[in-house]
């Protein structure tokens, strides 16, 4: 080891990280000392000076601005300001074995949930096996009587769902919510991942990451798959409640790279039980909408009567078949978070496994002796409400003051119903880089996964959106309530890799595992291309 | 013994500014089941408007129509001809207390009915007003209670359309003691409910050759789940059972499901409606009518 590299360590951005005592730390095991995952990235970040990796910040910061991507927050003091999303360089890396065990548990779990909805809005065998109190479901405002006795085109409900994990200080990962109306957080994914290119090509280009940018296209074909009867080239649009939505970069994004059209309400209408769009060529018929507007804006004939943002009859042109919904209307109830303390008995109801990801023990303060529980020992808990999302209005117990408690007590007593608790989970740490102390420090994350149902197709995104809770010790890693977010590699099998490259004009080739496909003029072939051997089936 | 009624419910709407783009739905059909058929059906509208139809969640048919002509004025017509037949009424003692309780405490049985034994915005009373209320004896077969509830609620409020308006809860009118029908449904509707018996709330038209209260506009009255029987009407707001003189529209959990006229439009001024409906046994057969209003007063 150089002077030099020898100076940077200790001086550098990574030389005074302390690693947390009490929290699974992702990327130390000891000081100076990373899982073998990180050691690449590890090596290639020691070589960076204080200077260089806050030019290389303000680069990476630059590139958000250039994409135009910010948010704005919906609360009180800071109406309609516009944000960027903070960013990390420091990627989170999952190797691949860890990741395909979670993948299959993602999946397990958007199918046995997307069966759960088709049974409660048909003939609820749940409820009558009493395997789900019927009185939960009933009671939820998400529960819409306008789906009961109707399956959706291809009889799925969450086409998209964003399953949220955190890893806990047993190493486990865990389920923190399933969300299952209009999950965001895609955009980030995909432009999180442009800015590290951008900023860090020569760093990025070493490693077999998978791959994220495929995922407006897997949308779109997961779209296409749920067609109404007899459309061959069905007419896709996105439809956003407008600029004011603080998704709407999102909306937007999601629209260009799909190439379908971005729409609002009032550029659509219904006519006889059809939708079309308004188009400067005249009336458009629209077969599949990708709607990120909430069911209660969605259709002012069926829901709230004086919504101005959806398309009046939208939902007799659905239950006609004429037109699909993504999601489907009234998925709310399966992702309150009451509901959430069943997914696992859900699981084994319909398909007679075993859950592969851990739940996270809920306290349902409907209940009376949870309840009193939650009473006696609010200050080590998390009280969440059943049916919120974005992190509004949860209280993190032990982080209260005395008056956040006695109001808390209050409002839980109040509507039983609307609260859930649950012990304060030990969210692993991850190296982050804090601004204005210019160096690395432990901050907790977790992890937004994105998954895709279409009629006989599955797609879980190998990647997601680590969110990090940049506040020192906070445990709220919604951008809305301050958190910024890192590029998520999944990384390839060791020894795979996937890599494409056109010849000329005329010939295509892709390399997988060794094994190349060409295709051209002369026709498709696929061989093994030089010495190079078969992946190896477990070695890591 | 059949009556033949002529049905008309008739719209008038007018916009002070032009209305640029306009989405209408209405649930006005008077509907088909065991005691009544439909007719001749006729739907005219002032815009020359294309209507089209789908089912409700209930099942009951809502027209449509959607408008990019400009407009300041809108008059739509129903008009239909319904054949009515003689009801049937709840013979007490089929079942015995117990059964019935057996039924209605029967998990399948809540399942199948739960959208008419929740509670909502307009169907919620809180605990403050319970222990006024009429509620089921233990000894008491529900048509019985059913009966006495229906007396209940008649005389516990003053029909007055004053102080309640579409979104008026059964709380509030419990506070008010006034109100028009859907008032005295959705309280009839509310306490039945807290009694563990399905009910469900009900619009439709009055045979207006009788002068009963509500008949001037679309009426609404409650169904409730007599076990042993099936569904039975009821009329608070006068105090009758529903019969050959009630010509039901839709059903559904409360108003919400049930709102005769919904519309979406686009227009900067504002605008006043109006509507009416006319409701005429086609031939009248007198002897009948007697009959008629007998059997409902039979308690």
């Amino acid at each position: 080891m150089d002077a030099a590299l020898r100076q940077n360590q200790s001086n550098g951005i990574l030389g005074n990280y302390q690693i947390p005592p009490q929290f699974l730390d992702e990327v130390f095991m000891a000081p100076g000392q990373v899982h073998p995952h990180y050691q690449a990235v590890y090596r290639q970040f020691q070589e960076f000076s204080k200077e260089d990796f806050k030019e290389l910040n303000e680069h990476a910061k630059m590139s958000f601005f250039n994409q135009g991507i910010t948010f704005s927050v919906y609360s009180d003091k800071s109406k309609g300001v516009e944000r960027i999303f903070p960013f990390d360089l420091f990627p989170r890396i999952i190797p691949a074995q860890e990741w395909a065990r979670l993948e299959e548990g993602i999946i397990q779990r958007c199918v046995a949930l997307n069966l759960f909805m088709q049974d409660i809005y048909g003939a609820q065998h749940i409820l009558r096996d009493k395997v789900v109190p019927a009185e939960l479901i009933f009671s939820s405002k998400n529960y819409l009587k306008a789906m009961l006795d109707f399956k959706p085109i291809g009889g799925i409900y969450n086409h998209i769902s964003g399953t949220d994990l955190i890893k806990h200080s047993d190493g486990q990962y865990y389920v923190l919510e399933d969300n299952l109306r209009c999950p965001s957080g895609i955009s980030y994914v995909l432009s999180n991942r442009v800015a590290m290119k951008r900023t860090l090509f020569q760093v990025f280009r070493q490693f077999n990451v998978s791959t994220v940018q495929e995922y407006p296209q897997e949308l779109l074909a997961t779209m296409q798959s749920v067609a109404p009867k007899g459309i061959d080239a069905p007419t896709c649009v996105v439809l956003t409640p407008g600029v004011y939505n603080s998704a709407y970069f999102e909306h937007a994004f999601l629209a260009l790279t799909m190439g379908v059209p971005l729409v609002e309400g009032r550029d659509l209408y219904v006519e006889k039980n059809f939708v079309y769009m308004k188009t400067i060529n005249g009336p458009k018929r629209v077969d599949v909408v990708y709607r990120r507007l909430d069911d209660d804006f969605l259709d002012p004939m069926a829901f709230k009567p004086d919504s101005m943002l959806g398309v009046p009859g939208i939902m007799a042109a659905y239950k006609k078949g004429n037109v699909n919904l993504l999601n489907a209307p009234g998925t709310g109830f399966a992702d309150d978070k009451a509901v959430y303390t069943y997914v696992p008995d859900i699981i084994k109801y319909y398909l007679q496994q075993d859950p592969i990801l851990n739940n996270v023990h809920t306290y349902r303060c409907e209940k009376d002796d949870d309840f009193q529980y939650v009473l006696e020992n609010m200050a080590n808990l998390v009280i969440k409400p059943v049916d919120e999302s974005g992190g509004y209005g949860i209280l993190i117990g032990n982080k209260a003051t005395k008056e956040q408690l006695a109001e808390f007590k209050t409002l839980v007593t109040e509507n039983r119903r609307k609260y859930i608790a649950q012990p304060i989970m030990n969210l692993s740490m991850h190296a982050t880089f804090i601004e204005g102390e210019d160096q690395f420090e432990p901050r907790h994350v977790d992890l937004r996964t994105f998954t895709l149902l279409g009629k006989d197709r599955q797609f879980v995104l190998k990647g997601g959106l680590s969110r990090v809770a940049l506040k020192k010790g906070s445990l709220i890693v919604n951008s809305s309530q301050g958190g910024g977010s890192k590029d998520t590699w999944v990384m390839m099998e060791d020894g795979a890799g996937m890599s494409m490259e056109q010849r000329d004009s005329m010939e295509q080739s892709m390399t997988m595992d060794g094994q190349t496909m060409t295709m051209g003029p002369q026709g498709m072939s696929i061989g093994t291309e030089g010495t190079m051997s078969m992946g190896k089936p477990g070695a890591e | 013994m059949k009556t033949e009624y002529e049905v008309v419910y008739r719209t008038h709407n007018t916009y002070e500014e032009n209305v640029r783009e306009a989405f209408f739905s209405f649930q006005v059909l008077p509907c088909q089941n065991e005691s009544q058929v439909v007719r001749n059906v006729s739907l005219n509208n002032s815009l020359g408007a294309e209507t089209f139809q789908h089912p409700n969640s209930f099942g009951f048919e809502v027209i449509s129509l959607h408008t990019v002509e400009p407009f300041n004025t809108f008059e739509f017509e129903m008009r239909a001809v319904v054949e009515k037949d003689q009801t049937l009424f709840p013979v007490e003692g089929i079942l015995s207390v117990e059964e019935e309780q057996e039924q209605l405490q029967n998990h399948l049985f809540y399942l199948q009915n739960h959208q008419f034994l929740g509670f909502d915005h307009y169907t919620r009373i809180s605990e403050m007003y319970r222990a006024q209320l009429l509620m089921q004896q233990p000894q008491q077969t529900v048509y019985g209670y059913l009966q006495h509830l229906n007396a209940f609620v008649h005389d516990l409020l003053e029909f007055d359309s004053e102080p309640t308006h579409v979104c008026t809860s059964a709380n509030e009118v419990l506070k008010l003691r006034r109100g028009v029908c859907q008032d005295y449904t959705h309280l009839f509707l509310g306490i039945a409910r807290l009694n563990r018996i399905p009910c469900r709330y009900v619009s439709g038209y009055l045979n207006q050759g009788l002068h009963l209260t509500g008949s001037a506009v679309m009426h609404a009255w409650a169904e409730a789940y007599i076990p042993g029987f099936g569904w039975q009407g009821f009329d608070p707001t006068n105090h009758l059972l529903a019969d050959a003189h009630y010509i039901k529209a839709t059903h559904g959990s409360d108003y919400a499901d049930c709102s005769p006229i919904k519309g979406t439009i686009k227009t900067n001024g504002k605008q006043k409606t109006s509507y009416g409906v006319s409701v005429h046994p086609l031939q009248e057969p007198s002897t009948a009518r007697q009959s008629q209003t007998q059997s409902s007063f039979q308690e």
